[in-house]
């Protein structure tokens, strides 16, 4: 008996749910930092609204590029509908509080699909998921140094001009430790 | 009559059966052949992944916790899929158990594969 299946895509079901689940996951995201772009272009901080815009395009072609991985591979990728979408925010503050753990359960999703890829020894994906990883990297350190921007300058007087004016300026080497 | 017989056997290979029902596969058309609640029905592999998705669905728990008097069929409709099942409960535990049976086999064909010509060979 031939094995149809396997010829017919290089990925199992269970990856495939999951790679469907970190399309959504990614697609939120995008979202999510819309949503912050738009409250912080709102409340006047505008070097954060752009760096908001700029995360929102990337979470945009992370998603694509999950979602074309799961085509190229056989299986079908799904489009995911997004809902709930956050419109205030309590504080600049909470923003950057949020944006840090959205990238955590980002990564700590992305580990998870890499567990289950070992598991049935998918090193293809796992090389796919590689990249991610790499990407995480850089992505929590921005997101950690937004926030410690808080910590370093205060909001009293004119603390939250000063944060926002050093937020466009955050920028991560390529190395760790660069 | 005994004809048709001879000619399933050597044309499809049995994947799982259970008393309800049967799965059989068919190399040369690449596609499965579903035997169940008194028909034949055949499915490639996007539509058996459909069908396996839909059946696996069915809340079974609330189906039977519902106390309306609404009666306990489901239609099971695959888009652009010719085949359509009308199924009792009973009928939705054992195509479920049907189809379980046949992907745990598809994966055991998967690993012997693998084994035998894949990795060894
Ligand atoms: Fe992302
Ligand atoms: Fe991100």
């Amino acid at each position: 008996m031939k094995d149809i299946i396997r010829v017919k895509s290089l990925i199992s079901a269970d990856v495939e749910t999951l790679l469907n689940q970190q399309i959504k996951k990614e697609a939120q995201s995008s979202s999510a930092y819309l949503s912050m772009a738009s409250w912080c272009d709102r409340n006047g901080f505008d070097n954060s609204a752009e760096y908001f815009f700029k995360q929102a395009e990337e979470e945009r072609q992370h998603q694509m590029k999950f979602f074309r991985y799961v085509l190229d591979m056989g299986g079908t990728a799904l489009s995911p509908e997004i809902t709930n979408v956050k419109i205030e925010y309590n504080s600049f503050r909470e923003i950057f509080e949020e944006a840090l753990d959205q990238e955590i359960s980002v990564t700590q999703s992305i580990k998870n699909i890499a567990a289950r890829c070992h598991k049935e020894q998918d090193y293809v994906t796992v090389e796919f998921l590689n990249w991610f990883f790499k990407e995480q990297r850089e992505e929590e350190y921005k997101a950690r140094r937004a926030l410690e921007l808080f910590d370093l300058i205060g909001e009293e007087g004119t603390g939250r001009w000063e944060i926002d004016k050093h937020v466009g300026k955050i920028h991560y080497g390529n190395e760790a430790g660069e | 009559m005994q004809n048709t017989t001879l000619e399933v056997s050597t044309h499809l290979a049995e994947v799982y059966s259970t008393v309800k029902g049967a799965v059989y596969q068919s190399d040369s058309e690449k596609c499965w052949y579903v035997d169940f609640a008194g028909k034949m029905a055949k499915f490639d592999y996007r539509n058996i992944l459909k069908l396996k998705k839909a059946i696996y669905a069915i809340d079974i728990e609330e189906i039977l916790l519902n106390s309306s008097k609404t009666a306990d069929v489901e239609i099971v409709f695959i888009c652009a899929c010719e085949h359509c099942y009308v199924l009792t409960l009973l009928e939705i535990i054992s195509f479920k158990e049907l189809l379980e049976g046949t992907f745990v086999m598809l994966s055991l064909n998967q690993i012997l594969h693998d084994r035998l010509y894949r990795i060894a060979a």
